[in-house]
Parts: C-alpha cells; structure tokens; sequence
C-alpha cells in the first residue's frame, strides 16, 4: 500500500544471516503522526525491522528512507527507546536525557530547558538530580522515553519498552505513552508481543509472519482518541484483539514448539 | 540531592536496671561501642596487650619496643629533624613514581584495548613482568642508576603499573554493548563513545588498581632503600636495625602504616566523591 506523501517508506527490505531470511521483501508506508505498532511471534524479525530503521542494523537488500532520505545508519532524527533502559548508570537522569544533544553538539540553556520540560512531561519533575540505580523500572522508562524524544525526532522507534514491567505499571505506562504523544504526534513504531498494548496505542497494527519475516495483515484501529484504559473493555476493541490473534496463532504455535525442541 | 540515610539503630533500646553494677558497665560498654566502633576498640586493646607485653613479658630493648618507647622515638626524631628528612625523600621518591606509573599504566591498558597489535605486542611482557616478583630485581635499579631517588622510583613504578594496566584494560573491556550502542542510536562517534561510555564505566576498576597500587608503591620505596641509599623511611629502618634500636625501626613502620592507611581512606573518599553513582 501507498500512502501520499510517507513520512517512512520501506521498499523491498530483506535482511538474511546465512541462509536463513530474517526479512524477506518487505515493503509498506507510514504517514505522518501515525503510531504504529508491529506485532509477531518470537523470530518473525520485528525487533530486526525496527533496529534497521534505527540505522543499527543494515539491510542486506533493500532501502529505507526517512522523509526522502535514504537511512543509512543511526542519527538524531530518529529517538530510539530500548527495550532494557540502557541508562548509563555514572549520569543523573536530567544527564541521561541530555545525551542526545549532548552528542549532537547543541547544548545549551534553551536545549537544557526543554528537556527539564520533557522530564515534567514524563513525569519526572524532582527526580533531575537522582542516579538510575534509585529509580523504579517505570521510572527509569520513563527517563528512556525523554531520552529519546530529546533529540526531537522526526521518528520515534520503541522496542518492547514495556516487556520488563510488571502488568500494572504497564498499563498505566501505555497510558502515559499516549498522552505523552499526543502532545507533539510524532511518528511512532512500536514493536510489541502484547496484542492488547499494540491495539491499544495504534492507528494500524502491522501483523508479521515467520520464517521468512514478512508483514502479512495490516489491521487499521479505528478506535477514537484519546483513549482511557476502559476502551480495552469495549467489544470493537476485544474484536480487534481477537482478529489479531488469530492471524498469528498458529505462527506462536509453530515457534512455541520450535524452541521445545 | 539528598538521598535517605539510614542509620542504624537498635530497635529494643537497652533498659538500665539502676541497681545492677553490670547492667551499669554493660551501658558503659555499648555506649562507648556506639560511639567509637568495634575498630577503635579494637586497635586500643591490642595496643595495651603490645605495650604489657613488652613491658612484662619479652622486657628487652633488643627485640621489642613498646607504643610508648615507639611515641617517645617519634618525637625525639621529628625535634632532632631527621624524620622529617626521612619523610621527605620517601615521599619523593614514591609519589613520582606512583604518578608517573598512574598515567602510564592508564594510557598502556588503553592501547591494549584499542590496538589488536598493541595487545599482542604488549600481552606476553606484561604477563611475563607481572608473574615475576618485581621487588628482587631492586638491587639492579641500584646498580644501573646509583643509590639516589632515581632507582626507587623505577622501583615503584614497576610494582605500580601492572594492577593499573591490568584494571584499566579489564575496566574498559567490560564496558556494556548495550550502553555503546544507545549512545551510537544517538550518532556517536567513536571517541564520543569513548569518553561517554567506555571510560566513565571503566573508572571504579581503574580507581580499583590505583588503589592496590598505593601498597604496593610503599613496599617498593622501602625494599628498595634497604638494598642501598642515602636517607628514606627504609633507610631509617635499616640502619635502626643494625644498631638495634628498636623504638626508631617501629618508628619507621608506624609511619609507614600510617601513611598506607592515609592514603587507602583519602583514595576511598575520593571515589565516593568521583563515582557518587557508585553504591
């Protein structure tokens, strides 16, 4: 599918270790301020897709390009939030979420000034001066997320950020990851194994395939924002949910038993 | 910031029966544990048991000197001028070459990690010097480089660089892939990589080996003035020795002691200082 004017735009991406393709052939478009989320069994390449665009990882055929721009490594127009933290645990949280810039060669009391607002944001107003290592999981996300949109990204990449949580700080999480998008709607892949969380935060799910990795459904939500937690009780969206989960039961199935041996 | 400390306390505070002498030293006693620590009481104790023992049982000058002789030994050194003569030249001789083993230690378990022919070329040496007992082959450095300051200093710098080397290399190495590639999603560059990432995570190994260094460096500075010099704390010790002037020898090793221990707890406030992050 074409959409007008993409802000990313994938055309034939296929990456193989040996034999074996990871990604075979993979082209799709998302538009600007979309939020997607990618969905898939264990082994379907999700996290590999998501780390191409990242620019740390490249394609062996195939290209991405970013408003035009053929991607071709890692850089500040795109905010990438990790599925671990990766906080570096010597740096404050107010330093962490400057590393960006900082890298970037833009600091200064303006830029110093937005990311203390980007912290607000999150929710980690006070907490400038604490070390990781005194923050919560949800807390040292959140620092991840500000990390990320720091640099004031064109993309947002998000790999799994909330997989490590518990399921209460989860849901209040996607929660707080809406309403933090919506305030600048930027474009956002979200990589998931949560079918739920994927529904949930998305304007279209993209269902990946294994063996090889390909996406085979796109499903659109066409559920209305913002969003409470309670529209995850509502029958349109455990439908959703549902569908879902059928195209890629039998796919968990195959890579359950797989990894039984 | 301030982050909660804890002090510990204990929950069932001791209730004082007034008419109990024992329960009166008992209180004593905790309060005087609560105040200084096991340690303090600790040292004192086994300084009365030394000053009885060379006072009653072994009462001979030739082979054992009481706190007290030592103290006195102390003060008539310091007035006569000599200690502090004593002092200076070790003090020379270790702090140049801890300092120059420090810089070159970090920047040789650097090249290690950064050049694959580095290693390979420095690998076998470093192994090969650091297996070796180091402190024999003072008598050497004396002969090369005559009785003065110069050959102590070759003396601490051997013994010092190899836990610098070695921390510094194994500090750098097991840096987090993780934490490289978040700062490269970023656009990092290899020296921004270096600086952010490598060194910092690399600190508390590098600070673990300057640390080891400090006692060893004071070993160095002292065998090697036994082999041969003009003036120093080893020196002070070895001609005490031959004259059998034992409260001037434990002069010697109590300044040394206590400069070992300056220094180890000034190392350790630093790091707390510099690496805050650290637990």
């Amino acid at each position: 599918m074409t959409v007008p004017l993409a802000k990313l735009s994938v055309a034939g991406m296929t990456k193989s270790f040996q034999d074996l393709d990871v990604l075979r052939d993979i082209s799709v478009d998302v538009a600007k301020g979309e939020f997607i989320s990618i969905v898939g069994p264990s082994g379907c390449g999700k996290t590999t897709f998501l780390r191409i665009i990242g620019g740390l990882e490249k394609a062996t055929s195939g290209t991405a390009r970013l408003d035009g721009r053929v991607i071709d490594g890692p850089g500040s127009d795109r905010g990438f939030v990790f599925q671990h933290d990766n906080l570096l645990p010597w740096r404050t949280v107010f330093s962490n979420a400057q590393i960006g810039p900082e890298i970037g060669g833009y600091v200064n009391a303006e830029q110093a000034k937005r990311t203390h607002s980007l912290l607000r944001l999150v929710g980690l107003d006070g907490f400038a001066g604490f070390f990781p290592r005194h923050l919560s999981g949800g807390m040292r996300q959140r620092v991840n997320l500000a990390r990320a949109l720091a640099v004031d990204p064109d993309l947002l990449l998000m790999d799994e950020p909330f997989s490590a949580l518990d399921a209460q700080t989860r849901e209040i999480m996607q929660t707080e990851l809406l309403r933090i998008w919506e305030e600048g709607r930027k474009t956002a892949l979200f990589v998931t194994h949560q079918i739920d969380e994927a529904v949930y935060l998305s304007d279209r799910v993209f269902v990946f395939g294994r063996r090889p990795g390909r996406i085979s459904e796109i499903v659109p939500i066409d559920l209305p924002r913002p969003r409470p937690l309670s529209v995850k009780r509502r029958p349109e969206f455990v439908a959703l949910v549902d569908r879902i989960w059928q195209l890629i039961e039998e796919d968990v199935r195959a890579s359950v038993l797989e990894e039984r041996g | 910031m301030t982050i909660p400390v804890t002090t510990k306390t204990p929950t069932m505070p001791f209730v004082a029966r007034r008419t109990s002498v024992r329960a009166g030293i008992h209180a004593a006693f905790k309060a005087v544990t609560r105040r200084f620590g096991w340690s303090t009481i600790s040292v004192l104790g086994g300084l009365v048991v030394w000053e009885l023992i060379s006072r009653y049982l072994v009462a001979s000058k030739l082979f054992l000197a009481a706190p007290t002789q030592i103290a006195a030994a102390l003060i008539e050194l310091a007035q006569g001028g000599e200690l502090q003569k004593h002092i200076a030249i070790s003090a020379l001789e270790f702090f140049s070459g801890y300092a120059i083993a420090a810089i070159a230690g970090v920047a040789i378990g650097m090249v290690m990690v950064g050049s694959a022919v580095g290693k390979q070329m420095l690998q076998p040496w470093i192994s090969g010097i650091y297996a070796t007992p180091t402190v024999a082959l003072a008598p050497l450095f004396i002969l090369w480089c005559g009785i003065g300051v110069a050959s102590k200093i070759i003396v601490v710098v051997v013994l010092v660089i190899f836990p610098v080397i070695i921390n510094t290399e194994a500090g750098l190495l097991t840096t987090s892939k993780d934490l490289v590639e978040t700062v490269r999603s970023f656009g990092a560059d290899s020296r921004q990589v270096f600086l952010k990432v490598s060194l910092p995570s690399a600190l508390p190994f590098i600070f673990a080996g300057l640390k080891l260094g400090i006692g060893r460096g004071l070993i160095g500075v002292v065998v090697a003035e036994l082999f041969g010099s003009r003036a120093g704390l080893g020196q002070l010790i070895s001609q005490s020795a031959e004259t059998f002037n034992m409260p001037a020898l434990f002069a010697g090793v109590a300044i040394l002691a206590a400069a070992g221990i300056a220094m180890t707890s000034g190392f350790t406030w630093l790091e707390r200082r510099l690496l805050p992050w650290k637990d």
